[in-house]
């Protein structure tokens, strides 16, 4: 049974809709700004210039919620345009965040340690599950809501997980993807970890000193083809293949030789039926950190050989946005088989020692680009790769 | 689908494939390092770990000591495992040690992902299959085996799933295993097993 | 100076959550990292760079010097009575 795609939306701090990322993408211009996030000025990060309730104005959201659902429901809304809700497909929604309602609850503890306005009921927002019955709530979807939280690789679980869930039958569609909205919380715990960069993040790059985080979210929908009969809609691609494989090495750290990653990768393939030549473009995970693209380029280059497509990692644009990422990448993935493009890997200049792989370095239009590859690897060592493709 | 063995483990209660075990008397309130210490094992990362992964590992031990699990090195086993309240505990320790405390703790960040458990696991037992955490309101015997349906049906020999939760107050964990072998599971047979 | 050394062993114990351990356990001179050591990683490198700023008030700005610094009881003493 095939697995019909046939709505994108994302948000992130390359736009709040699909042409203005495009315009981001293809001037190759980043989204990452010093100061960008304003309780923590001194960090590089990459910020929709919203506030929650400049969201809810501009984007015409009723239904209220965390910034984490306010992004999602951004982004869920842009993919479920024109979309109708009808008895006869079961529909249901899928979200993937790592922080759910955070900035709220930090909101709240500061009033509470301050002692001012401080609502304790505000704090019905910060379970990560709460985003997504909120963005379902926006979306009027009440058969089937789930979230998953697999840190990095979230979404991309989404993916696979709405895959399974209209193979196996449960479903005929499904919105899946990620959201996570930036917070004290996670800059201060990824600074604990020392792996930013004070810099703009040089994904893939000798000299590459760790990532810039980012906030957003990104939405696809998934249809059986009974589904597509039914709501009349043209798919924009097929998802085609996914995977989820173990690490087994350590809670944040990736293998040394990547793998996890190669068995995800592989795997991916498998289940769409594709050899490694057949893949146009690879969407790397590519956060910038020493170990993850050190790790993940031994895992692209056991499974590529020496025929290694074109790849790159976005997150020099958006920054990492987390659980979100997957969602974002799948949208770009969307882009790439529908108009021919291919991403540049920003801030390049020097390949890695040990492997000597050199990514996209300029924005293309115009190419055949029938599969995409794309990575997201999250701590806890849960490797995710989703494969689309061409209708 | 067939249940090989089931642990449920509280601090007021030990279940090992439904019968009760006596609780070793703990100090200062801390019962999982009662059992811990009582299963005479040597793993000093247990000490490093959260309350979800310590609970996950104390019940995969235990387990261990009933039935013989799936060997090691292998992706025949995938990790299924939800709870509500994601990593919550950990989560207010983590904001403590950098609102109150001056500096973020980098072994508390670490633990502010439910996932982590299933990484845990799969690192003790060199697994290297599918692994998910699923947040839901309240534990669902019909989406685990929705789920269990999905990776048994796909090539996996076996499924160990769990409910683990953490709060400031409560702290459970319930493990089962579930193998591809000839027979049934009910909605209600989990949910007995969940609630004993 | 032995006196620094039995402070740190303590604080690695309590910081580091080593609840199997006592002070009298670690050698001075023995590897804190790796298989032949006290087996710790790099999380618990991150968390002694936590320990110097909160306790030493010494900075490590790049976590890849902490392979030396960390190496045993001895180097870290002598990285302390050198930056402080």
């Amino acid at each position: 049974m095939e697995i019909f795609i046939t709505g994108y939306g994302m948000i992130s701090c390359i736009g709040s809709t699909i042409d203005e990322s495009l315009e981001y993408l293809r001037a190759e211009k980043t989204g990452i700004q010093l100061g960008a996030f304003e309780a923590l000025p001194q960090y590089r990060v990459g910020v929709v210039p919203f506030s929650n309730d400049e969201i809810k104005a501009k984007f015409n959201i009723s239904t209220d919620g965390s910034r984490t659902a306010l992004l999602g429901m951004v982004a869920a809304k842009q993919a479920f345009e024109g979309h109708k809700l009808n008895d006869s497909i079961r529909t249901g929604l899928i979200s993937g965040t790592s922080v759910g309602g955070m900035d709220i609850s930090e909101r709240e503890y500061k009033n509470f340690l301050e002692q001012t306005n401080h609502n304790p009921a505000n704090y019905k927002h910060h379970a990560s599950g709460t985003s997504s019955e909120e963005i379902a709530k926006e979306l009027g979807v009440t058969e089937f809501i789930n979230t998953i939280s697999t840190a990095c690789s979230s979404a991309a679980n989404s993916l696979m997980m709405g895959a399974r869930m209209i193979k196996n039958g449960l479903l005929d569609r499904v919105i899946v993807g990620g959201t996570d909205g930036l917070s004290s919380f996670t800059i201060s715990g990824f600074k604990s970890l020392m792996i930013f960069d004070d810099e703009l993040c040089r994904p893939f790059d000798e000299s590459r000193k760790g990532l810039n985080l980012g906030e957003g979210a990104g939405f696809i929908v998934l249809e059986s083809e009974k589904s597509l009969k039914l709501s009349g809609k043209k798919p924009l691609a097929k998802l085609t293949g996914w995977s989820n494989a173990s690490d087994a090495f350590h809670q944040t750290a990736s293998s040394p030789n990547g793998y996890g990653a190669t068995i995800s990768m592989q795997e991916a393939l498998n289940v769409a039926g594709l050899q490694a030549q057949d893949i146009d473009y690879i969407n790397a995970h590519g956060t910038a950190t020493p170990n993850n693209d050190l790790s993940e380029s031994h895992a692209i280059k056991t499974i590529f050989k020496d025929a290694i497509p074109p790849f790159s990692s976005t997150k020099a644009y958006t920054g990492h946005t987390l659980a979100a990422s997957g969602g974002i990448e799948a949208v770009f993935a969307i882009l790439a088989i529908q108009q021919g493009l291919l991403y540049p890997n920003l801030n390049f200049s020097t390949p890695i020692e040990e492997t000597g792989l050199i990514p996209q370095l300029k924005f293309e239009e115009g190419k055949t680009i029938k599969n995409v590859l794309s990575n997201s690897f999250g701590f806890g060592g849960n490797n995710s790769t989703v494969i689309l493709s061409a209708i | 689908m067939k249940i090989i063995s089931s642990i449920k483990i509280n601090s007021t209660q030990i279940l090992v494939n439904g019968v009760s075990r006596e609780i070793p008397v703990a100090e200062e309130n801390n019962w999982t390092k009662a059992l811990y210490t009582s299963l005479e094992l040597s793993y000093p990362k247990f000490y490093k770990m959260d309350s979800l992964a310590k609970m996950a590992f104390i019940s995969l031990q235990m387990m261990e000591k009933e039935v013989a699990l799936s060997e090691m090195e292998t992706s025949d086993v995938a990790l299924i495992f939800a709870n509500s309240s994601s990593s919550q505990a950990t989560d207010l320790k983590f904001i403590d040690s950098y609102t109150e405390k001056g500096s973020p703790s980098p072994s508390l960040f670490v633990y502010t992902l439910p996932n982590i458990l299933t990484g845990e696991i799969s690192i003790f037992k060199k697994w290297y299959g599918e692994n998910i955490f699923f947040i839901d309101e309240n534990f669902n015997a019909e989406f685990f085996i929705d789920q269990i349906n999905f990776y048994l049906s796909k090539g996996s020999k076996a499924c160990l799933c769990g409910w683990v939760s953490a709060l400031s107050d409560t702290e459970e964990c319930f493990l089962f295993y579930i193998t591809n072998e000839e027979g049934t599971l009910t909605e209600n047979e989990l949910n007995t097993l969940f609630k004993q | 100076m032995s006196e620094l050394r039995q402070t740190l062993k303590a604080q690695i114990i309590e910081q580091l959550n080593l609840e199997d351990l006592t002070p009298a356990d670690i050698k001075n001179d023995a590897p804190l990292f790796g298989n032949d050591g006290l087996g710790l990683d790099s999380i618990d490198a991150l968390e002694f760079i936590v320990l110097l700023e909160s306790s030493y008030d010494i900075k490590v700005a790049d976590p890849s010097a902490g392979k030396e610094i960390f190496h045993s009881i001895d180097s870290l003493a002598a990285y302390i009575e050198k930056n402080q």
